[in-house]
């Protein structure tokens, strides 16, 4: 081995770490998976409405679905179909982080639909999932980066 | 606790960068790699296959709908090669400044 100085050693050491961050931003669910709990929660707020027995339902069938079809995705080292990300780099925190971040958007759900309920709005717990869709849909990605970061997951 | 080796293959700052990449991940697409690295398609090819002719990197290919698709991942001799490399060179900064482990 030749001999290398430290300046080097270190900006070695500095691109070694780059491209593992840039691998730890690959962390997250698909894309579909945000839409797909965008249209559960719409569906969940009509179902409120409607027949409130049926949300129950529904919401049991949301939770089951998760079981069985998310379970995969919510370790969050498949967000692309480009990398899995090794499990040492994802950790073990981030289904945590989802499922609490999942009860979180349920309990704000809820406050808006009371909320707006007591505001007098109709339907007011379509409105409010409804509202919870567009903000999952378009920040899920966003708000589970900044948990994460939170949680240090 | 990995040994200290220093590795004249994956030092290269490009191949470090794939190796470390490589490192973090189960696998990653060729695609994926390329455009992270900012590499060419045929730049990228030559360091796999040099990687690969090593035994540090295995390289699969897929057909994914009319596309074909190459799969690279790390070999545990790539990873133990990879961790030795690392704790070579954090041995060369930590001998420079030993007082900054204090």
């Amino acid at each position: 081995m030749d001999a290398i100085a430290s300046e080097q050693a270190r900006a070695s050491l500095d691109a070694a770490e780059h491209a593992r961050r840039q691998v730890t931003e690959e962390i997250g669910l698909p894309p579909g998976y945000w839409w797909a709990m965008a249209a559960g929660w719409l569906v969940l707020g009509a179902c409120g409405a409607v027949l409130p027995w049926l949300a129950g339902i529904a919401a049991g069938l949301f939770g089951a679905g998760h079981a069985v079809f998310a379970s995969r995705l919510l370790t969050g080292r498949r967000r692309t179909r480009q990398i899995q990300v090794s499990a040492s780099v994802a950790g073990r925190r981030i289904p945590v982080v989802v499922v609490g971040m999942l009860l979180g958007l349920v309990a704000v759900t809820v406050l808006a639909a009371l909320a707006l309920d007591a505001d007098g709005a109709g339907h007011a717990s379509i409105w409010a999932g409804g509202l919870m869709a567009v903000v999952i849909g378009f920040g899920g990605p966003d708000i589970l980066r900044v948990l994460r970061g939170w949680a240090r997951a | 606790m990995t040994a200290a080796k220093f590795d004249e293959l994956i030092h290269p700052s490009t191949r470090l960068s794939l190796v470390a990449t490589l490192a973090a991940a189960d696998w990653a697409e060729f695609a994926f790699l390329r455009d992270r690295l900012g590499l060419s398609d045929s730049a990228l090819s030559k360091q796999l296959a040099t990687l690969e002719e090593a035994g540090y990197v295995a390289t699969e290919r897929r057909i994914s709908g009319s596309r074909r698709k190459v799969r690279a991942r790390l070999t545990p001799a790539g990873r133990e090669a990879f961790d030795g490399h690392i704790a070579a060179l954090q041995a060369i900064v930590d001998a420079a400044h030993p007082a900054d482990g204090l």
